[in-house]
């Protein structure tokens, strides 16, 4: 099930943890473990996930996090090529600035 | 994750800007998923539009369904997401076969809808459109990822070809999808098509072997406007932001 919204301050490892759990909800615990998941993991390439699965995970961001963050205006100001590459540590990033200026 | 019932069936869908006055409703294509949408489009449009996106019977995230592919059966979908989600009047937009599904709804139910936007809808009579459904093999997905789906520029590894292989395998031997598609080939020459009194964008590639189509559909819909851009038929992938800046403005005016 999807987190509620929080309004806890998470440090770097507990955004990529809970980022990790995301990542397994939406693409099943038999891939993730495979996979060697870093925070310089990129989502297409590294995690094999399809745009369908990346509006999975976005919606499980903006689920736990809410007002705080903008998770889909941030995603909308990148073009493909950005999105292609988009890795953990950028969101990872963007959730942490968005903490900081609350 | 928003799943919905609609006709006891599980239909995913998205919203953004739930709040705005109007709506837009986004159909996306074959073998695609609303995801078309969701990045780039979508967000545009949420500045002034309360907007829908859902994925259609057996693609992306919602249930498998055998039967029903045919531009009424689509249609009738349509209608009753609209019900569910208590959706009167909505703008609608719809890409590729989701452009014939716009459409027909326009045909069938103009009072449920503002303006129309209709991109890169092909004619169902053409057979290289209708090809691409005739002859399905492990080959043919490969190119056609590799051309027509919007990872064209990552190669596509084991555990996504073998999802969308799955996809594919159902869509092509499972359901009436080829059935359904073949018994509409007559589709541009009905009647109702010459009577359509919506405004009508229509946004085609410049580059597109729909292109034709969209000519075809200028001159059947009286109030219609026909504009290339720079592209084939990935424009919505290609373009997103031109799209969806071109998209808004024709629902705001």
């Amino acid at each position: 099930m999807d987190a509620i919204a929080t309004n806890k301050q998470l440090n770097n490892d507990e955004i990529f943890d809970l980022m990790k759990q995301f990542i397994t909800e939406v693409i099943g615990e038999e891939f993730v473990e495979e996979m060697d998941i870093t925070p310089q993991s990129s989502f297409t390439k590294d995690l094999e996930m399809d745009s369908i699965e990346i509006v999975s995970f976005s919606e499980k961001i903006k689920t736990h996090f809410g007002e705080q963050i903008d998770f889909t205006g941030w995603l909308s100001a990148m073009d493909l090529d950005q999105l292609i590459n988009l890795n953990l540590e950028m969101i990872i990033n963007y959730i942490h600035e968005c903490q900081l200026s609350r | 994750m928003p799943v919905i019932q609609v006709n006891q069936r599980e239909v995913h869908i998205q919203e953004l800007n739930k709040g705005a006055a109007e709506t837009v409703l986004l159909v996306h294509g074959m073998f695609s998923n609303l995801s078309v949408y969701y990045f780039n489009i979508a967000p545009v449009l949420a500045a002034h539009f309360h907007v829908v996106m859902y994925d259609l019977k057996s693609h992306g995230m919602s249930e498998r369904v055998l039967e029903g592919y045919d531009l009424n059966s689509m249609t009738d979908d349509l209608c009753a997401l609209m019900d569910v989600l208590k959706l009167k009047k909505v703008h609608l937009a719809g890409y590729s076969f989701g452009g014939l599904i716009a459409l027909k709804m326009a045909m069938r139910f103009p009072e449920k809808l503002g303006k129309l936007v209709v991109i890169e809808a092909p004619d169902p009579n053409d057979e290289k459109t209708r090809g691409i459904i005739d002859d399905y093999s492990r080959e043919f997905l490969e190119h056609y990822v590799a051309n027509f789906t919007d990872t064209t520029k990552v190669k596509m590894g084991k555990r996504q070809m073998e999802r969308n292989h799955r996809m594919y395998e159902y869509l092509f031997y499972q359901t009436s999808i080829k059935e359904d598609m073949i018994l509409e080939s007559g589709f541009f020459s009905t009647p109702e098509m010459n009577t359509l009194e919506k405004d009508t964008l229509l946004l085609y590639g410049s580059a597109s072997n729909c292109l034709q189509a969209g000519k075809q559909l200028h001159k059947l819909i009286s109030r219609s406007d026909l504009i290339p851009l720079n592209g084939d038929h990935n424009i919505p992938i290609q373009e997103p932001e031109m799209v969806a800046n071109i998209v808004a403005g024709f629902f705001k005016n």
